[in-house]
């Protein structure tokens, strides 16, 4: 590992914190603030890949366990781990590192398939590797952050399976977006060949 | 910009060594799932009540912290004795409140420092096998807390240029060229790192 590959990891946890800083949004009935935090997870998992993104997801639930109030809404310190939305923090972590496999290798499969020039055309256009980095970003991002949150929220809670995912469909809307505008953005990231 | 949770103070809390702290914190909180009785809950709430109070906590201070925490407690709580009862909601809301309240009496009382210091025992094992090398975690997380208001303020640089034009800010807008100054930094960074050994 480099010294840039420990800057770069440094710089996007910091995105991740400053996302995450910008005021939340409260929403009734529902335990989960809204917030940016996980576009710059998504951000992460799709610009630095699987290794480089599980690292920073790691070193940014490290430095809110220690105490520094780096999480949404400014909350912070072991006391995170006993609250009921402890699940989706953690499984942020596999989430990144999922995210950035699907991105990067997809994008290792193409160039060993894109023997004929309509293939190669069709790979590399944009609008189709956008469509991949948001399908990546929503399978890591949301159904596996969920599949490890929602039964976490459930059992703190004791509220019951069904009724967590009831609860969670109101972030759906949101988290989709959030995945679609960072699969945007990465694509015109990545093109530029700078990580 | 970004403070730490640590109140400083010379109680016997804060002497009590860090890495025993976290010990006691983990069993303790890992048997308090296991107790259902009410009235022992509410001891167990009273005493992590009683030693934030002696580690120097202002009112003020622990509500910044668990008000998020206690609307969330309010909105379960009703859940939970509608779908199961007052006894089980009230049991659910007094063991997560005090399982919160204590982890926050450890991080106030514990310096960052002293916490670093558990994280690299922690990891020491794996830096014996060769996984990890603390002092790259150290310096990761230094230079992530010194970067947070930089790009707080490179953020507010980018919008405020937009709006100069005309444009209206959205994640979508500014995502591009907040992405692009960061990296372009993250080279600058590690230029001057190396240079300096």
């Amino acid at each position: 590992m480099k010294t840039k590959d420990i800057v770069l990891i440094a710089l996007f946890t910091a995105l991740i914190i400053a996302l995450g800083l910008v005021p939340p949004i409260p929403m009734p009935l529902v335990p989960v603030p809204v917030t940016l935090q996980t576009f710059g997870v998504m951000l992460a998992g799709l610009i630095l890949g699987p290794t480089r993104a599980g690292l920073v997801l790691l070193l940014y639930v490290m430095i809110a366990l220690l105490g520094l109030p780096v999480l949404p809404g400014g909350r912070a310190g072991l006391a995170v781990l006993a609250g009921p939305t402890a699940g989706f923090l953690l499984g942020m972590i596999p989430g990144a590192v999922v995210i950035g496999w699907l991105a990067f290798a997809l994008n290792r499969h193409d160039k060993s398939t894109a023997d004929s020039s309509l293939h190669e055309a069709f790979q590399s256009n944009p609008r189709w590797q956008i469509v991949r980095y948001a399908l990546a970003a929503m399978l890591g991002g949301i159904v596996l952050v969920y599949a490890i949150g929602i039964p976490w929220l459930a059992l703190v809670t004791k509220m019951g399976l069904t009724k967590a995912c009831w609860a969670m469909v109101v972030f759906l809307p949101g988290d989709v977006l959030k995945a679609l505008v960072a699969a945007a953005v990465a694509q015109r990231i990545r093109r530029l060949n700078m990580v | 910009m970004i403070g730490s949770l640590y109140l400083p103070g010379h109680t016997g809390l804060h002497r009590t060594p860090a890495g025993l702290k976290l010990a006691v914190l983990a069993l303790s909180s890992s048997a308090l799932m296991w107790v259902h009785s009410p009235l022992l809950l509410l001891a167990a709430c009273a005493l992590v009540c009683l030693s934030a109070r002696w580690a120097g906590a202002s009112l003020r201070q622990v509500w910044q912290q668990l008000r998020p925490l206690i609307w969330m407690l309010l909105v379960l709580g009703a859940l939970s004795a509608w779908s199961q009862g007052m006894l089980q909601a009230l049991e659910m809301v007094l063991r997560l409140f005090t399982l919160v309240l204590a982890a926050l009496v450890v991080s106030m009382t514990t310096p960052i420092t002293k916490m670093m210091q558990v994280v690299v025992w922690l990891l020491w094992p794996f830096q014996r096998l060769g996984w990890v090398n603390a002092e790259r975690v150290a310096l990761g997380v230094g230079l992530t807390l010194r970067l947070i208001p930089e790009l707080a303020v490179q953020w507010q640089e980018i919008r405020e240029a937009q709006l100069a034009r005309g444009l209206v800010p959205s994640p979508l807008t500014m995502g591009v060229p907040m992405l692009l100054r960061t990296l372009r930094r993250a080279e600058e960074i590690a230029e001057a790192i190396d240079a300096r050994g």
